[in-house]
């Protein structure tokens, strides 16, 4: 088990290489780029842009900007944000609290209602309920996301002037719990609703696959009662599959939604991300794709790792082989 | 790019369409504007606003401002950003500044400084009593800190002017005399922006704390900085018009998107909008019930159509005369286009009239330069393309030499207006038989750097489409647009704007001599002559004039807009909300 897991510790730390390499390499040929705010003023001269480019570090061809960057990111040091000239790392631990707060109450609310319907969607197989809650997936499923969200606003915040319509907090009142979670009910809906209609199509098909076996035939022989056969044994064996799907979370959680940011005016990751691909802050876009990928193969690893946890008949080593 | 375009593009759809619907008067029941109502003294008059007098300032009440972006930093020396100068200005304040008819006014100065005869002596008087928002005076040695500042090594800042001053001399603390050591014709613009010495030693720029949290002599100071969430400013104890601000305070709103902006402004949730453009007139049409209205200010800038002269197949032409274009190099052509170009048709379709149409390079400001609107005559079009050369062909495109009269019209994708505008100058170029093909590009691809093969750049285009102008003194901006020595080249790195590949030797001298010169009047001259000049020679069209406009919310008083850095945070001391 040791040499398996210092080989997947190789791999990982392998592909965050090549994943750092390809960005940079295309961040870097991106055209526009930090500069060209600069290029486009006519006072700045010449001088001026010659000394910009070296504050930057531009001058250097891109290989060797490359390994300076790498260099100081195995030395602990993600650098500082060309644009805002933070600390990067102190930057993204401003925003994450607001992505794990919006992304963990919505995946929450997400299995809240995913799992109940799909268990119900399964046990009631082919009936109207049934079908009701497969169309109901279907159309979810399919929602345009921000369509879905500007829907959300026009009918609940324009109209009916229920929920506020954007950021976190009113802006000039002290801060209260209440009004968060106020400006909470419409980002999360957007985001639960749509990705609720997903998992709960998994949890109906996993309960359909355990439903059949053998020992829940077995349970009821014992002469239990149904619905503990379908809670005890049922239940907890359909969850598995569900549950490395939840690891594959992981990144999400951490890495926001552009688009529920960005219809919301939430002051998350999704939305620090792009704004600063598109400057060309190539520090900034630098860490959160090597955050994002090294939580990804975290993700992944978990989700080996809890699934042989749950599922005794699965083995690591040989998984691999 | 093209995916936040065309989200950009429905979100527009979709404000448009809900714009219409909320007209009802049901919408502003959203009680969105209980930050400002707890704090004004009579919320009950909420019927008869329109019906009172503008009347007595009253103190008290917050305003929110959406902007749809967030400024990098606060520090003059570090950012660049339109949105970073105007909610700077909020705090920091310069010993001039540009008033909304775009006019250079004293600020921290007692008045306007004045220049010697030789034009190498600047000084300023310095208003007494200048406090700091840390209680520090303002002297002349602050004006010394911060030329020095913008002079340093890690300085951002453009140090046009700044480099030709030779040194800072202060007789007492209130009176700055600056020594050029060689001519700086644009003098006015300088220290729009003044350093507290506190701010940092320049050496260690980058991690100044003014860079988030600047100290200045202006009506607001900053009280909290959430990044990509608001920017909350509070008054300034110090602030030396006493009684001001009037408002008790003020945030900035940092939003995704115009299009979400102009939604919040019309629930009352946001009272001003930032950067909004003249494309969005009719959204601001739709929200006039909710008292929504615009603040405007000349910039200067005209939407224009600028030709190539050179040959597009060839990279960068440093001569054109060698490498003519194929149709554009004929003066009669560019002639015949602007002859079959009806502006006013264009303004009046697109920008619900609301906008000037193009007639000079110097619209506006000091050195003005109005020239007569071109005339509309399909018929001179007509006359001028024969003349050239150009018979109509089968299919009702002009030919030469079996060449088609075809051109590409390029501007930045996504943009709704442009392409309309676009659309509307195909339809009138067709009846004189050119043929317009539209290629548009995402703005990072039309406005790219030489080393990334901008295309404006190197040459390869037709006719361009999109808006750029003087700020306020046209040196900089004729120098750099209609100079024979800014065509990119490969010899200079590509450096400057004169795209057209324009050369005309009696421009680029009186472009020069003005540049050596500092007397006003002397300067206005000659500046005109190259405004004219221009419009003989054609390199670009002026289609109309742009506006720098923000939306706000008609209970706020004396909200102005100013072309000059600090744009509609122009006088907020003077801000106040009608009850």
């Amino acid at each position: 088990v040791t040499q398996y897991l210092i080989r997947r510790f190789l791999q990982g730390l392998l592909t965050l290489l090549a994943i750092s390499v390809v960005v940079f390499g295309l961040a870097s040929a991106y055209p526009g780029g930090i500069m060209s705010a600069y290029e486009d003023n006519p006072d700045m001269r010449a001088e001026d842009l010659a000394r910009l480019r070296a504050k930057y570090g531009l001058d250097d061809p891109v290989p060797v900007r490359y390994f300076k960057w790498l260099g100081n990111v195995l030395s602990g040091d993600l650098g500082t944000s060309f644009v805002s000239k933070q600390p990067v790392i102190e930057e993204i631990g401003q925003r994450l609290p607001n992505t794990l707060l919006l992304m963990g109450v919505a995946l929450i609310v997400t299995l809240l209602i995913a799992v109940p319907l799909g268990v119900i969607s399964a046990l009631r197989q082919y009936s109207a309920l049934d079908t009701g809650l497969t169309a109901l997936a279907f159309a979810g499923n399919s929602l345009p996301v921000f369509w879905f969200g500007l829907l959300l606003i026009i009918v609940f915040h324009v109209r009916l002037g229920w929920f506020p319509g954007s950021g976190m907090t009113t802006l000039g009142q002290p801060f209260s719990l209440a009004d968060l979670a106020w400006h909470m009910v419409l980002p999360v809906t957007m985001l639960a609703l749509v990705t609720a209609a997903g998992y709960m199509r998994y949890m109906r098909s996993s309960m359909l696959d355990v439903k059949n076996q053998d020992y829940m035939r077995t349970a009821r022989a014992k002469g239990l009662a149904e619905r503990a056969v379908n809670m005890r044994h049922g239940l907890r064996n359909a969850l598995i599959p569900l549950v490395t799907l939840l690891a594959f979370e992981i990144p999400a959680l951490f890495g926001g939604a552009l688009y529920t940011e960005t219809i919301f005016a939430w002051p998350g990751m999704g939305r620090l991300f792009y704004e600063r691909a598109i400057k060309g802050d190539i520090p900034m876009t630098m860490a959160l794709v090597l955050i994002f990928s090294a939580l990804t193969i975290i993700a992944m690893f978990l989700a080996d790792v809890v699934y042989t946890l749950l599922d005794p008949r699965i083995k690591l080593d040989k998984a691999r082989t | 790019m093209l995916l936040r375009k065309s989200l950009a593009l429905l979100l527009a759809v979709m404000v448009l369409t809900l714009a219409g619907c909320t007209a009802a008067p049901a919408a502003p029941a959203a009680p969105a504007g209980a930050t400002e109502a707890e704090a004004t003294a009579a919320p009950a008059a909420e019927g008869e606003t329109a019906a009172q007098p503008a009347g007595e300032p009253v103190a008290g009440g917050t305003v929110v401002v959406g902007s749809p972006q967030e400024p990098d930093v606060l520090n003059p020396l570090l950012s660049l950003s339109s949105i970073a100068d105007a909610i700077g200005s909020f705090v920091v304040e310069g010993l001039v500044q540009v008033d909304d008819q775009g006019n250079y006014i004293p600020v921290l100065a007692a008045e306007l400084p004045t220049m010697s005869d030789d034009g190498l002596t600047l000084t300023y008087t310095i208003k007494p009593d200048v406090k700091f928002s840390n209680g520090d005076p303002l002297t002349c040695a602050d004006v010394v800190y911060t030329w020095e500042a913008i002079l340093s090594d890690l300085s951002q800042a453009s140090t046009s002017g700044y480099s030709s001053i030779d040194s800072i001399d202060c007789p007492d603390d209130l009176t700055v005399v600056v020594n050029f050591a060689e001519v700086y014709a644009p003098y006015l613009r300088l220290f729009s922006y003044i350093l507290p010495q506190a701010a940092g030693d320049p050496a260690a720029l980058d991690t100044w704390d003014y860079n988030r949290n600047p100290i200045g002599t202006g009506p607001w100071m900053l009280s909290d900085w959430q990044s990509g969430n608001f920017i909350e400013f509070v008054p300034n104890p110090n602030f030396r018009e006493a009684g001001k601000p009037y408002l008790e305070k003020l945030i900035v709103q940092i939003l995704p998107s115009r299009e979400v902006g102009l939604q919040l402004i019309g629930t009352g949730e946001i009272q001003a909008l930032w950067d909004i453009t003249e494309a969005d007139f009719p959204a601001l049409d739709a929200l006039a019930a909710q008292g929504v209205t615009y603040a405007g200010a000349q910039t200067g800038e005209n939407e224009l159509l600028l030709f190539n002269f050179g040959d597009p197949a060839v990279d960068a032409p440093a001569d054109v005369t060698a490498n003519p274009h194929p149709i554009l190099s004929d003066l009669r052509v560019r002639q015949a286009i602007q002859y079959a170009i009806n502006k006013q048709e264009i303004v009046d379709a697109l920008l619900y009239g609301n906008v000037k149409v193009g007639t000079t390079v110097l619209p506006n400001g000091t050195f003005a330069c109005p020239q007569d609107p071109s005339e509309f005559s399909v018929e001179q079009a007509n006359a001028l393309l024969d003349e050239a050369g150009w018979t109509v062909g089968a299919d009702g495109v002009r030919e030469k030499d079996g060449q088609k009269l075809e051109l590409k019209i390029t501007t930045t994708s996504g943009n709704l207006l442009r392409e309309q505008t676009q659309q509307v100058i195909a339809e009138m170029l067709k009846p004189v038989g050119i043929s317009l093909v539209i290629e548009n590009v995402p703005s990072d691809v039309l406005f790219a750097a030489w080393d990334a093969n901008g295309l404006r750049k190197h040459g390869q285009f037709d006719i361009l489409l999109y808006t750029t102008g003087p700020f306020l003194d046209p040196d900089s901006h004729l120098y750099g647009n209609y100079h024979s020595a800014s065509i990119p080249t490969a010899e200079n790195e590509g450096s400057g704007s004169n795209y057209s590949r324009y050369t005309n030797t009696d421009v680029d001298g009186w472009i020069d001599e003005a540049a050596a010169i500092t007397d006003v009047e002397q300067r206005r001259e000659l500046y005109c002559q190259v405004a004219a000049q221009i419009n003989e020679d054609l390199p670009r069209l002026f289609l109309y004039e742009r506006l720098l406009l923000t939306a706000y919310n008609d209970r706020i008083q004396n909200f102005k807009v100013s072309p000059g850095p600090s744009d509609f945070t122009f006088q907020s001391e003077n801000w106040w909300l009608k009850p």
